[in-house]
């Protein structure tokens, strides 16, 4: 779903804050970057597009939420 | 967010609200993120700093290609400008996706700027802001000129050739900092605060002047690439006493049927492309009609060159003029290798105007939420970007400028209409600063906007804002709500926000940085649904992209109007009419 | 009968020579290939595979050298050493080519596409430091970069130190050692198909290879 892999990650930090929808973050102890939210992917593909390594894989499809009535 | 319930035991409902509850799972189908719950927080609220405070003369917020030239303007004429981003310069809001600009070029065009400007009223049928029409053509070569030469044209990324004036003039830039409170001085502007997304730490603006570039908004719609605007700037600057215009006015851009959510994909290769410049163009795109068909007959719909044989027209819904009727659908020649861009303020998504590259059976709502560029937002008092606040100003989409009208007219000219209204409020609001004094604001006033700004984080239980974003999607995206308007399901809409408003937003939970974003976005949503539902009920006639199912007709007895919308003395939001051809002391409107 | 044992002994090694290519490209070929198709990646375009592919056999190729030396005495008693240094020296010329220009090939579809442009790219992959898998991949194009004109030119540097051959070969050893344990930390680091396996394999031939230069020079050193 979503923003799919980060394989071959350098730990620049581009697509964390090339992602508008803050979906990406930087996993401190590795120094990489990890898809943290990505319920909140809009599938815009600017964090593949300014990746120096093309590390970052898309798909189009989202998931689709479980349907929940309260908590 | 004016009180904070944390002392309710999680489970404990009133009957209102379970029904509410219920209600909202049988109308939505699908919501995730967890409703009501406990707060599990993954940071500790208690140690988050909030003395981290900066002063400047001109406060840009906002890191498009309005905050771009605000900054560069504002810092040329003398101030001391700091720019805060939600994002990144050049690579959040719709700017990035924005790839055609309107160039009018005297020296070329065939047609003159009075023809011009009469066309493009004629087309917004008295809707647009004939001093922002011109403002945006006659300003358009100085600022494109500037952008080439800052290498904007080289790349379909902007980050890079953005950041060549800033750091060229040593620019400061807060990047990834949400802001999300206004604050004032007496009845001045004073700054702004909010926090960062990267650290635990709250961030206080104080500025002279503040400049809002904070674009547009929707609901998190799926299919173009606005999940990051929610109308924040709107929202701020309404709560300080801003006047806010342009709701009832719908951006109709559709998606595609298959994987709507694939921003990317839906829009074919126009997010690939390299910026492009565009002359005169003028179109009454509609969008609108796109949802008034599958209303009215039901999907496949094909919209768009390549997504299949279009349909004949229908009889009814909404209109354009004889004059900007588009050909029939089908390949057209001229079919511009312009970049128009999505959010490119050209956005031709009704039947046999989709965007190029799109492909495949349509599917509405994908910018849901959204206005026409540059009709919503604060209210202008002049042509120079400035609201009803004293010290405020907005430019671009922040800016409910009418600058195309309540309708897609000119090609291209929302981003070169943001470049331009950029570089005046810029200039204008540094010079403001020039005759103020920088503002003071005490430590207890600061310390209770940085409590307001984290009570998300610090509340026992609550509702996580991805659910009640969804309940909201739920409620305000069919398009028999928001696109094909009738009084009775308008005020059923009204009813429901109302509920979210009241009861959900105050109790928005928040488990660290990332979700207490999402909890200030999504209260900023809510309150937009309630502006744009409020105008839609009082303007009782259907103009460009605002139909009215019970009132199909043009009304230019009573409605020769803009809507404005405001807080009132007890909080309560309040609309007035504001005639169009008059600015809001009712001088006129100069082209 | 000493003719037919000397054909014998001919024909089996011949039989050997066969063998020993045919296990060597299998090894130094087959096995990362087959961890390639094996793995579970995303695939891209034809020219970024190629690119990857080609990565991966030049470095994979680097590690077959470290048995293409005077340390494998089988292997020389078995094909001459002329012919070994002549397959060493046509791997290191191949292999190293594409080791070097590794971080140019890296970007090189950026041309071609739309994003970062590659000379942005290059200048952010050269420039985040802060990652171990960089540095020493930084380290490792140094480090071969240093071994490639000091083995073109080791005759004149033997001559213009005065020194001996042996010693020269220890210095080139020791740089290869070097430079295969940096580069294998960063294609574990960094590598988006160094798989488990791949990386055991990695790891494995690397030890064997330096193991029989160590045996090598601890041998000689003895006698």
């Amino acid at each position: 779903m979503t923003i799919e892999t980060i394989s071959g990650c350098i730990g620049c930090e581009e697509c964390v804050k090339s992602c508008p929808c803050d979906v990406i973050r930087m996993d401190p102890t590795a120094n990489k970057a990890v898809i943290a939210y990505p319920a909140d992917c809009q599938i815009c593909h600017l964090c593949r597009m300014y990746c120096p390594v093309d590390a970052i894989t898309l798909s189009p499809d989202k998931a689709i939420p479980v349907v929940v009535s309260w908590g | 967010m004016s009180h904070d319930d944390t002392q309710r035991p999680a489970g404990a409902y009133s009957r209102r609200e379970f029904l509410a509850l219920g209600a909202g799972a049988l109308a939505l189908g699908a919501c995730g993120g967890g409703g009501w719950g406990r707060n599990e927080p993954k940071i500790d609220p208690r140690a988050i700093s909030t003395d981290h405070t900066h002063a400047c003369d001109v406060l840009i917020i906002g890191g498009g290609m309005a905050g771009l030239f605000a900054a560069v303007k504002a810092h040329d004429a003398g101030a001391r400008t700091l720019i805060v981003s939600k994002g990144r310069l050049g690579s959040s809001g719709q700017t990035p996706f924005a790839k055609g600009l309107f160039v009018f070029d005297p020296a070329t065009e065939k047609t003159s700027l009075d023809d011009y400007l009469a066309s493009v009223s004629r087309s917004a049928l008295g809707t647009n802001n004939a001093a922002y029409t011109r403002q945006a053509a006659e300003h358009s070569m100085a600022r494109v000129a500037e952008l080439r030469s800052w290498g904007f044209f080289d790349s379909n990324l902007y980050h890079r050739a953005f950041m060549v004036p800033i750091e060229e003039r040593g620019i400061p830039v807060l990047e990834r900092v949400v802001i999300t409170k206004l604050f004032k001085d007496g009845d001045r502007v004073a700054g702004a605060a909010g926090f960062r997304l990267d650290a635990e730490e709250t961030v206080t603006v104080r500025a002279r002047s503040v400049v809002l570039c904070t674009g547009a908004g929707g609901f998190k719609p799926n299919g173009f690439p606005i999940c990051d605007l929610t109308h924040d700037g709107t929202v701020m600057a309404y709560e300080i006493g801003a006047r806010v215009t342009g709701k009832e006015w719908n951006d109709g851009h559709v998606g595609r049927a298959a994987n709507p959510a694939a921003t990317y994909d839906g829009w074919g290769d126009m997010f690939d492309r390299k910026p492009g410049t565009i002359g005169v163009e003028i179109h009454h795109d509609l969008g609108v009609d796109a949802n008034y068909m599958a209303y009215v007959q039901g999907n496949p719909l094909h919209a768009g060159p390549g997504s299949g044989k279009a349909t004949e027209s229908i009889a009814g819904g909404p209109q354009t003029p004889d004059e900007f009727k588009r050909r029939p659908p089908g390949p057209r020649d001229g079919e511009r290798p312009r970049g128009g861009g999505p959010p490119g303020g050209d956005g031709p998504p009704g039947p046999g105007g989709g965007p190029p590259g799109m492909s495949g059976a349509a599917m509405g709502g994908a910018s849901a939420g959204m206005a026409i560029h540059k009709s919503e937002g604060l209210v202008p008092i002049n042509d120079r970007c400035e609201s009803n606040v004293p010290g405020l100003y907005a430019a671009g989409d922040a800016l409910g400028s009418y600058q195309c009208g309540g309708i897609y007219t000119q090609v291209g000219s929302s981003l070169t209409g943001s470049a331009v209204q950029g570089a005046v409020a810029g200039e204008a609001a540094a010079s403001y600063a020039q005759g103020v004094a920088t503002p003071v604001i005490s430590r207890a006033v600061l310390s209770a906007i940085a409590a307001e700004i984290l009570a998300p984080l610090k509340r026992e239980a609550g509702y996580g804002p991805a659910w009640v974003t969804q309940t909201l999607q739920g409620v305000m995206i069919p398009n028999f709500v928001l696109y094909i308007k009738k009084e009775s399901l308008l005020r059923a809409a009204l009813a429901y926000v109302e509920e979210l408003r009241d009861h959900h937003v105050p109790r928005l939970r928040a488990a660290d940085m990332h979700e207490l974003r999402l909890a200030h976005e999504t209260e900023n949503m809510v309150i937009s649904a309630e502006m744009k539902l409020r105008a839609s009920l009082l303007r009782k006639e259907s103009r460009c992209s605002h139909y009215r199912l019970d009132y199909p007709e043009r009304d230019d007895a009573n409605w020769r109007a803009w809507i404005n919308i405001y807080k009132g003395a007890r909080g309560e939001m309040q609309l007035e009419k504001q005639p169009f051809g008059a600015w809001p002391d009712g001088s006129t409107i100069g082209a | 009968m000493s003719v037919n044992s000397d054909l014998r002994t001919a024909k089996v090694s011949a039989h050997l020579k066969v063998l020993y290519g045919v296990v060597g490209l299998l090894v130094f070929v087959g096995l990362p290939l087959l961890f390639y198709a094996l793995g579970d990646f995303p695939r891209r375009s034809l020219l970024k595979e190629v690119i990857s592919l080609a990565t991966l056999l030049a470095f994979s190729l680097m590690l077959g050298q470290l048995f293409l030396a005077r340390s494998n005495m089988d292997v020389i008693a078995l094909y001459s050493l002329k012919r070994v240094k002549r397959l060493h020296t046509v791997i290191a010329y191949s292999a190293v080519t594409v080791l070097l220009l590794h971080p140019l090939l890296i970007v090189l579809p950026r041309s071609f596409e739309a994003g970062v442009g590659p000379l942005d790219a290059l200048a952010t992959l050269l420039t985040t430091f802060d990652n171990l898998g960089v540095v020493l991949g930084l380290v490792a194009w140094i480090l071969l970069f240093i071994l490639v004109p000091t083995s073109f030119l080791r005759v004149r540097i033997i001559q213009a130190l005065r020194t001996k051959y042996p010693k020269w070969r220890s210095f080139h050893g020791g740089l290869s050692v070097a430079l295969i344990a940096a580069a294998i930390v960063h294609a574990i680091e960094l590598g988006r198909h160094t798989t488990p396996p791949l990386a055991t394999f990695y790891v494995v031939v690397a030890a064997a290879g330096v193991g029989l230069l160590f045996r090598m020079y601890f041998t000689s050193e003895r006698k």
